[in-house]
């Protein structure tokens, strides 16, 4: 082989890593700076405060409300989403009429900027002059204005559903990406075997299409459990911090409170959480693929 | 790596640029707040007259929507990379001045230079005898009411007190159809604030002589027992926690809403969107002891103390506080006049709604100056809701209120 | 016969789909009408508008300055997915081809990476700009996304280069090539449906991102189009929606068709991507 450094890992590599390391590292390192300082609420630090910012985002009765919110949230949505978009991939995965146009609309929600959509949907929702109420009298299906984001026990489904909606793009894009995969004389076998479509499909395409559904578990987890403009948008986590999860009651410690140190300690313990969680899962979905 | 080095490092850039920048030309960078689509122009404007009359200078307006004007600033300061000059909320200014961050503006202010304002406007800003900003924005709040509605439902006159504000929404609600008596709102900024006007004319005080909330009195019980009995008399719209100022204001310009209490800028809205409406502008109802309490607001623009410019951006604000350039700004803003000679013009003397506004200014009563004011507005907000939704009863949410305040008031002493 | 029972399939597959389009076009429907509504009718939530308004598209393109808001976001996009495409590649491929010390640590390194949400970041990343004196600069804007979406692209671009046979660059060298030369007549022309994947992910993170344009960009000449378009509703006083929804409403239009364009590659793309 031929000594270039087209050939040194290390040299190819190096650019992408040093690039990435930095944008991540510094930031990381400056936060966690703040977090163990005393600071003002412009950021400034003035002095080595230990444990006290963990300890007070620890003991405040809020951020455990939020956590477990976080939870119900995240899997709400990456459950849900999983479980929409795999039967919306083996149809688009189909041969039919206008499949290209089914396609680019269930995209569609990808061409949004997520801050844009969430602000579409508040828009939407409103009680007295939201489109959505106007909809849905309209259709019969109602006959009085329901206040959706007025309370949490609307608000909050609805936040999750609106959530559902912009992950499909991605998360069905993966799947058709599994199943085009699936190699068509494994279908044909298992027809002339006389499998049924359930059959086929607990069978052969989920177990084909397990690596797939693990990596979009681990993507969306990600992106969802950061996910800051839906709830934003439409009630900036209230009526009474009933909608708040760690991002948004994050962002109302750092910049409405000026609380930066804790704010900081937050971000930190989020990032801990969220690695935990994809260490565990993925260590057990590596586990159920080799057996 | 050592964090040492990383500081110094950071640091020398940054008093690279704002070198590199001085010996330029005199250039003050403006963080300007966004109040409506005509403020960027107005600043532009202001700044190319400003240069046009000061060779050499460079000032440079960087407009702000205002939702996220605490982010942007706290990142720039936390940056070092904050602009010369910024309009900020007056109820934050006690952060920016303790923690040294804005310029006390004694030395530059003379006496022609004070005597352009009115009082009531420019005191918010001074703290501990100095004065760290100048009112850019000033407002108070006081009742519309929908003449159409009224008439309909004969209602003579906007009810002086809240029993009278009940029976006139009980006659609005009877005429049918989408229309609700008093609009009511529950979300996002200012939710506290519409309470405190209920408050306020119990006679209660924010902030106890003692120091501590004033949210566990009979004042505060009484004020929540009419705004919720309101709410479960089917007096106010539905669903107030999910209608914020905005949209409060969006009903009552459809004519859905009988009464609301908001900002002078209201007017304006109703000229350009909904010219047809029929509306007047009336103090806020008072409680039995005639206590009555509007809010008082102003936004303030600092300069900053790290500024390079100081002279130059102090020209500036001289510049925008010119009878003729004020005038300019509240009449596109709708905002109250702020300065003597500019509130004695037609377009400000002559305005039936203003005059009623600035009727109630003896009543104004502004944010307190305590640290940590804004955590204090959510705490309250949150207690609300829980109020107006029946999660909480009304004397133990309060009193739980107050408790969290009176920490959060202890913890940043 | 065989038509037949396509079209039936046909009718199925809309009928099975119809909930989840409505759900999608839900909001594009309100953006749209809501657009076309003149200006005292914006309020009032009917479902069509007295007589559309179609001037409004022109009026907000004006009144919001749009072009140069578009134009900052193609900018802003096109640079940055470049760059990251081009420092992704030799990376990826040394991740594919090589066994070396550390190779783990890099693989882990990039998913953890994609774990700090920007807003988490956000004032980290405001001090490391002022440092590297990139502040209200466009080109501090590229800097960052092209960086963010680096360990996504590498991810992305190592997992399909791993599918596409080694035997046959070795059959280049054989033949005397040199390892540039096999590179970039053999491997790289393999290689382009994964990097089109890649580009398209890098264009939509970019052309869609918020938080970070926020902070980063000071003057409303160098806003890009989620900036300029949320700078029309926050805290004003009044919020002239139909020019918002226009806005929004355009701003999907060229994602909307590069999706039409590029549909089938994206997911041909990926489907050998994921695949390790």
């Amino acid at each position: 082989m031929n000594r270039s450094i087209f050939t040194n890992p290390y040299v190819l590599i190096a650019p992408a890593f040093l690039l990435a390391a930095f944008i991540i590292l510094w930031p990381l390192f400056q936060i966690g700076e703040i977090s163990l300082s005393n600071v003002n609420r412009f950021g400034q630090l003035k002095g080595f405060a230990g444990l006290e910012n963990f300890a007070a985002v620890v003991s405040d009765p809020q951020f455990l409300a939020a956590g477990w919110r976080t939870v119900i949230w995240t899997v709400g949505i990456v459950a849900g989403t999983i479980l929409v978009s795999i039967p919306v991939a083996l149809i688009l995965n189909e041969d039919f009429y206008g499949r290209g146009l089914a396609r680019i609309i269930v995209m569609l929600p990808w061409a949004v900027s997520l801050t844009m959509t969430a602000i579409v949907w508040r828009w939407a929702l409103s009680g007295e002059s939201g489109m959505l109420n106007s909809a849905l009298k309209g259709l019969g299906l109602i006959d009085q204005n329901i206040q959706w984001l007025a309370q949490a026990a609307t608000a909050f489904p609805v936040q999750i559903t609106i959530g559902i909606l912009v992950s499909i793009p991605f998360t069905t894009t993966i799947f058709l990406g599994g199943l085009s995969s699936i190699p068509d004389d494994l279908y044909e076998a298992a027809k002339l075997e006389g499998a049924s479509g359930w059959q086929i499909f607990f069978s052969i395409t989920l177990p084909l299409l397990r690596p797939f559904i693990n990596i979009a578990v681990v993507m969306n987890t990600i992106s969802v459990f950061n996910s800051f403009p839906i709830i934003w948008a439409t009630t900036q986590g209230g009526p009474a911090n009933s909608t708040d999860i760690l991002v948004t009651y994050l962002y109302k410690l750092g910049f409405s409170f000026g609380k930066l140190g804790e704010a900081s300690a937050l971000s930190l313990m989020m990032f801990a959480l969220l690695l935990v969680f994809t260490i565990i899962y993925v260590r057990l979905a590596m586990r159920g693929e080799r057996a | 790596m050592s964090l040492h080095w990383l500081k110094v490092a950071a640091a020398g850039s940054v008093a690279a640029i704002a070198l590199a920048s001085a010996a330029y030309a005199q250039t003050v960078r403006v963080t300007v707040a966004e109040y409506s689509s005509k403020t960027g122009a107005y600043f532009e404007k202001a700044a190319a007259e400003f240069e046009a009359a000061n060779p050499g200078t460079d000032i440079q307006i960087e407009v702000v929507p205002w939702d996220v004007l605490q982010q942007k600033l706290t990142t720039d300061i936390s940056g070092g990379a904050n602009a010369d000059l910024a309009i900020i909320g007056t109820r934050w200014l006690i952060d920016y001045v303790s923690q040294g961050i804005a310029a006390p503006l004694d030395g530059y202010i003379t006496d022609e230079f004070k005597g352009r304002f009115i009082d009531t406007f420019l005191s918010p800003s001074v703290m501990d005898g100095k004065t760290y900003g100048l009112p850019i924005a000033a407002s108070a709040r006081a009742m519309y009411y929908n003449k159409d509605l009224f008439e309909k439902a004969g209602v003579g006159a906007p009810p002086a007190n809240w029993d009278e504000l009940k029976a006139a929404a009980e006659k609005i609600k009877a005429l049918g159809g989408d229309v609700y008596g008093y609009g009511l709102q529950g979300k996002e900024i200012e939710t506290d604030v519409y309470f405190y006007y209920a408050f306020w004319s119990q006679g209660g005080n924010l902030i106890d002589a003692d120091g501590t909330s004033g949210l566990d009195s009979e004042a505060a019980y009484k004020a929540a027992e009419i705004y919720k009995d309101l709410i479960d008399s089917g007096l106010t719209e539905p669903g107030v926690t999910s209608l914020n100022r905005e949209d409060v204001q969006n009903l009552f310009k459809q004519g859905r809403v009988g009464m609301m209490i908001t900002a002078p800028f209201l007017s304006n809205q109703i000229k350009e969107e909904a010219p047809d409406l029929k509306y007047g502008v009336a103090a806020i109802p008072a409680g039995a002891n005639g206590d009555r309490g509007t809010y008082g607001v102003t936004d303030s623009i600092i300069m900053f103390e790290n500024s390079q410019n100081k002279d130059t951006a102090w020209k500036f604000l001289d510049f925008i506080f010119t009878t003729d350039k004020r005038a300019e700004f509240d009449a596109n803003e709708g905002f109250l006049p702020v300065n003597a000679e500019e509130a004695k013009m037609p377009m400000f003397a002559d305005n039936a709604d203003l005059k009623e506004f600035a009727a109630l200014l003896p009543d104004a009563r502004f944010a307190p100056v305590i640290a940590g004011w804004e955590e204090i507005a959510a705490v309250t907000s949150n207690a609300l809701q829980k109020i107006y939704l029946g999660e909480g009863e009304i004397k133990a949410t309060l009193d739980a209120a107050a408790a969290e305040i009176d920490g959060i008031i202890a913890a940043n002493k | 016969m065989k038509i037949s029972r396509k079209l039936k399939r046909s009718i199925l597959s809309w009928v099975v789909l119809s909930p989840l389009i409505v759900a999608v076009l839900f909001p594009f429907a309100v953006m749209f009408i809501t657009a076309i509504k003149p200006a005292t009718e914006v309020l009032k939530p009917t479902w069509w508008p007295s007589t559309p308004q179609w001037q409004n598209f022109i009026t907000m393109w004006n009144a919001t300055n749009f072009g140069a808001a578009l134009w900052n976001s193609v900018y802003v996009a096109v640079l940055s997915t470049l760059i990251s495409v081009f420092v992704s590649i030799p990376a990826a491929y040394a991740l594919s081809r090589f066994r070396f010390a550390g190779k783990g640590f890099v693989q882990q390194f990039l998913l953890v990476s994609q774990m700090l949400s920007p807003i988490v970041l956000v004032i980290g990343l405001f001090r490391l700009l002022v440092a590297l004196k990139l502040l209200d600069n466009l080109n501090a804007v590229v800097f960052v996304y092209a960086t963010f979406n680096i360990a996504f692209s590498v991810w992305m671009l190592q997992s399909y280069f791993s599918t596409i046979p080694k035997d046959l660059e070795e059959a280049a060298w054989m033949e005397g090539a040199t390892p540039w030369q096999a590179l970039r007549k053999v491997f790289l022309p393999l290689a382009l449906p994964a990097m089109t994947v890649t580009a398209i992910f890098s264009f939509i993170n970019a052309w869609n991102e918020f938080v970070i344009a926020l902070t980063m960009l000071r003057n409303q000449a160098s806003y890009t189009l989620p900036i300029q378009v949320f700078s029309l509703v926050a805290g004003r006083y009044t919020v002239e929606w139909h020019h918002v929804m226009a806005a929004a409403f355009v701003a999907t239009i060229p994602v909307a068709v590069i999706f039409a364009w590029l549909q089938r590659y994206l997911v041909r793309g990926l489907a050998l991507g994921a695949v390790k």
